[in-house]
């Protein structure tokens, strides 16, 4: 658990470290592209977990990971459709596609409670991370107006989803 | 808000906590602090609770019994209004959606929204 958190700290602050030392962190179009991943990153665990999770109340949260995911990221891509902002692939985005792309791998592999337990821990770590990302980089970096407040919007949906996940941690045990 | 402090002098001070005073009662701080009497409802005798942010605004509301309030949903996803003791349950209300309720016995209800563990709100009927 604490590995993989500090894996994802490292993937994020790097790329964006990276990112900062090409002039001033993102810009809006690799925002919204790192927006659209992180959203997607959590949709496609949950779209596996709704059916792969043994508990029920690990179910119920893979399929509001699920909506709520989908509908930021709804709202995300409408958004840049209205400013005509064409999301910008770059190391961060990629590193969180990728990241995901490697949790799904691992997850596949686990079933019943140790499939809950590695589902949820990854959630923790996640939100966490992307909350930390949006505080220190996506949220101060974003220059247009409304994108900088789609993601102040968006945001207490992190903290409930981190708040959610701490919670089910809890009580499937800790690591 | 900057609050008084030792840099001012004691008559600045006094006045300061006036106004403050002034600004606190003119916001109903008092009035809601000690008898919290039901809000005025708009022309159409609707009260709102915006939904929006993973929280409800207000997040605690006093009607009269028989008084309509509606919610409206401002989020992306979707959010239920479900009471603790079970006396109302929206069911989902979809992003852009809207739920309405009149309660018609007075009493104090915490709600809390099903899907997402840290929204709470209460709802106050006179």
């Amino acid at each position: 658990m604490k590995k993989l958190m500090y894996f994802l700290g490292v993937v994020l602050s790097a790329s964006v470290a990276l990112a900062s030392a090409q002039g001033g962190g993102p810009t809006d179009p690799q925002i919204a592209a790192i927006v659209v991943a992180a959203n997607q990153v959590d949709i496609d665990a949950g779209k596996l977990a709704e059916h792969k999770a043994h508990a029920e109340k690990v179910k119920a949260f893979a399929r509001r990971m699920v909506t709520d995911h989908t509908g930021v990221n709804q709202a995300a891509v409408d958004l840049a459709h209205k400013l005509s902002l064409t999301p910008e692939s770059n190391p961060t985005s990629e590193s969180l596609t990728q990241g995901g792309e490697q949790n799904i791998a691992r997850l596949q592999k686990l079933r019943g409670e140790a499939f809950d337990k590695a589902y949820i821990d990854h959630e923790v770590a996640y939100h966490e991370s992307v909350l930390e990302a949006l505080d220190k980089t996506l949220i101060p970096s974003a220059q247009n107006p409304q994108l900088k407040a789609l993601l102040v919007k968006v945001r207490p949906a992190f903290v409930d989803h981190l708040e959610h996940a701490k919670m089910l941690q809890r009580s499937l045990g800790k690591s | 808000m900057e609050l008084p402090g030792p840099g001012h002098p004691a008559g600045v001070r006094a006045l300061m906590l006036i106004v403050l005073a002034a600004a606190w009662l003119a916001g109903g701080g008092a009035s809601a602090a000690v008898a919290s009497p039901p809000a005025r409802p708009d022309t159409a005798g609707t009260h709102t609770v915006i939904i929006e942010g993973m929280r409800f605004h207000p997040e605690k509301i006093v009607v009269r019994r028989g008084e309509k309030i509606k919610w409206i949903n401002k989020d992306p996803f979707p959010h239920t209004v479900t009471a603790a003791d079970g006396r109302f349950d929206s069911g989902v209300i979809a992003p852009d959606g809207t739920w309405t309720y009149v309660p018609g016995k007075a009493g104090e209800y915490d709600y809390r929204c099903t899907f997402h563990p840290t929204m709470k709100g209460r709802l106050i009927v006179r």
